[in-house]
């Protein structure tokens, strides 16, 4: 039952081949394949320390990492030749575990430049402030956002679960080919995640994908992929369903990569 | 530089009262500052005047027909227009205000109580202004004013443009100005000294803009003297100019009286723009607040030196700074002399600095969502200065100062 009720049309969306990528001096990605059709919703999990967050800087294109060889393609173009906003104007978000607090900058301020710069790229006439403002007020409705929380600074002042929803409103209204969801480390907010697995659960409409990157298999509770990769020495070393997940927690990373590695 | 100043001739030698004031100037006057002044030794204002700077500017304009007489401000309730360094004298007034040229209230006597109240010994270019006193503006203001009062300077000509204003603000009143700077791309040099007195009770809220072009160089010194339970609040934005010094000297004489001076600065090209302040904290209890900020590109030099110092008797007092700049290429620089003289038990005081690039992961987070890097770098730039002019209350001011 890997698929559930939705129907899979198996258009990639993200073909990743033969990737290796270099943290400084470090290699961290050893020919990782991975490819993500439409609709579909991938889990790497993966003992802390191996490298997954590396993944996800790599394919948004934060500084201070160096794809060494292998091949990205997103929605069929070429992802690793473009620039962070070009990523995200092709229809790639990150849901950061973090996200940065950004003092002096108003959120509607900051949404109303991301969207337009959306629209522009897209070839769509940009939003004047009146009809921004009246499709943010709906999507922040449906996320329980108040009218306060949309006038502050990006972040500043808010409780991990509020910049999670924060995080979701953004992805509610850029609306995003392949979201990846960043909960690489130990630091894990289930009440944020249930936020965020609404708005992602809200945006799962056979086309959309997404890709959920963490260390916890209670995550998954909230989100179900479709397929769980088990992520060990720069690469994917075991691909199942969901009960790939349960069968990690319970042996644990060691025993299991152990195990794989027979 | 001194055979320029020999050039100028003053009108007007037949006022004794005139004379006498100048004549006080000119002792002051120990010649321009050089690189071994302490005052100026980050900011090297001869090297860059020239003969063109001092001449006089021969046409007076015709107030009646010049377009700087327009209104430039429809919230501004009162506005003075100053051409070329000279004052339009054409201006209607309210009650709660009073207004005359400066040459009109020496010559009435009425400005004895509030000029030179400093001994310009250390201020060259306060001394040179005093010696050439003529143009400028006497100020009093003795209600709650609504709106604010702005003085337009409109520069069009090279030359040497000097201006004296004093500004009082009378026993619980309480006003707002808006000071604008703007030029022509011609060679002058201005030389500004604001004197202005809070009286009891009373709160002024000076704002500057000066956005010269960078041929100009501009010197401006604030010398405030706030007493019991008044208040001075102070926000200056300067993007010209080739060279640009403002000074802003407070002296919180007596107890209760507040001050709060922020700046900030965005320069690029060979500009060097220096913001020093000097407070002075005379009487017990008193508080000020500074928060300076820069962005400076390309070859440009930020220039902060800040200064406060505390009186013996005045304790429980409470003296802040900080300044921040960002530096966003390799051969932008920033000087930073923050000093602090503390002579009271019982105050509390501190004084910052930092300087460096945008924060790479804000860079990051707003391109990540589809934000080019470089309408980031704006966004980011402009948050980094609006924080100094977060405390405006009068929202129509407060847009001029939004950068965007």
């Amino acid at each position: 039952m890997i698929n559930g009720n939705r129907r899979m049309t198996n258009k990639p969306i993200l073909e990743i081949k033969n990737l290796y990528a270099k943290a400084g001096d470090k290699e961290i990605i050893k020919n990782f394949n991975l490819t993500i059709n439409e609709g579909e919703v991938h889990a790497i999990m993966g003992p802390n320390g191996a490298g997954k967050s590396t993944l996800s800087h790599v394919l948004t294109g934060k500084s201070g990492y160096e794809v060494t060889s292998g091949t990205v393609l997103f929605n069929g173009k070429d992802l690793l030749s473009m620039s962070v906003d070009e990523r995200a104007n092709e229809g790639l978000f990150l849901i950061m575990q973090y996200p940065v607090e950004i003092g002096g900058v108003a959120f509607m301020t900051f949404l109303k430049h991301a969207l337009n710069a959306k629209r522009k790229y897209n070839k769509e006439p940009e939003l004047d402030t009146m009809a921004f403002m009246k499709l943010i007020r709906g999507e922040a409705q449906k996320l329980d956002i108040s009218q306060e929380m949309l006038k502050r600074a990006v972040n500043v002042g808010f409780s991990g679960g509020e910049k999670k929803r924060m995080e979701t409103l953004q992805m509610a209204v850029l609306k995003p080919l392949l979201s990846i969801l960043d909960e690489a480390d130990s630091g894990l907010d289930i009440d944020a995640l249930k936020v965020v697995s609404q708005g992602i659960n809200d945006l799962r409409d056979g086309k959309r994908a997404l890709l959920i990157i963490t260390h916890h298999q209670d995550l998954l509770e909230h989100i179900v992929p479709d397929f769980v990769h088990v992520f060990s020495d720069g690469h994917i070393i075991k691909t199942g369903d969901k009960n790939l997940a349960l069968e990690l927690e319970a042996k644990g990373y060691n025993d299991f990569i152990k195990e794989a590695q027979c | 530089m001194l055979d320029f100043l020999e050039n100028i001739s003053l009108d007007y030698d037949d006022i004794p009262a005139l004379v006498a004031i100048r004549q006080k100037g000119k002792l002051s006057f120990r010649g321009l500052p050089s690189k071994k002044t302490e005052a100026f030794k980050y900011t090297p204002v001869a090297s860059v005047l020239t003969e063109d700077m001092f001449l006089q500017s021969e046409e007076k304009c015709d107030e009646e027909h010049c377009h700087c007489h327009e209104s430039y401000f429809d919230f501004a309730s009162y506005e003075f227009h100053f051409c070329n360094g000279r004052l339009h004298e054409h201006f209607h007034l309210e009650d709660g205000l009073e207004a005359s040229s400066m040459l009109d209230a020496v010559t009435a006597h009425e400005t004895s109580k509030y000029l030179n109240q400093t001994d310009w010994a250390n201020f060259p270019f306060a001394a040179l202004n005093t010696a050439y006193l003529e143009q400028g503006l006497f100020l009093r203001v003795s209600k709650k004013l609504d709106k604010p009062i702005a003085f337009i300077y409109h520069n069009k000509s090279k030359g040497f443009k000097n201006i004296r204003n004093v500004i009082v603000v009378e026993k619980g009143a309480k006003a707002e100005l808006i000071e604008v700077f703007e030029g022509q791309n011609e060679p002058y040099f201005l030389n500004i000294v604001n004197e202005i007195f809070i009286s009891k009770n009373a709160e002024l809220t000076h704002c500057k803009l000066q956005k010269e072009s960078n041929s100009a160089v501009h010197i401006a010194l604030q010398s405030v003297h706030v007493k019991s339970q008044g208040k001075f609040e102070s926000y200056t934005l300067q993007t010209g100019s080739k060279l640009a010094r403002n000074e802003t000297h407070v002296f919180l004489k007596e107890e209760g009286a507040t001050a709060l001076v922020n700046a900030a600065y965005h320069i690029k090209g060979l500009s060097l723009i220096d913001t020093t302040t000097d407070i002075e904290h005379i009487s017990k209890e008193t508080t000020s607040n500074q928060l300076i900020k820069g962005v400076v590109d390309e070859a440009a030099h930020g220039v902060f030196q800040g200064k406060i110092h505390i009186a013996p008797n005045a304790v429980q007092t409470e003296g802040y700074q900080l300044h921040k700049a960002l530096l966003l290429s390799d051969d932008a620089a920033v000087d930073v002399k923050p000093e602090l003289e503390i002579f009271a038990d019982d105050v509390k005081c501190s004084h910052g600095a930092t300087s460096g690039d945008l924060n790479q992961d804000e860079l990051f987070y707003l391109c990540s969502r589809g934000i080019s890097e470089k309408e980031a770098r704006q966004i980011l730039t402009s948050a980094f200065l609006n924080e100094a002019f977060e405390g405006i209350k009068n929202e129509s001011l407060k847009t001029l100062f939004r950068i965007s």
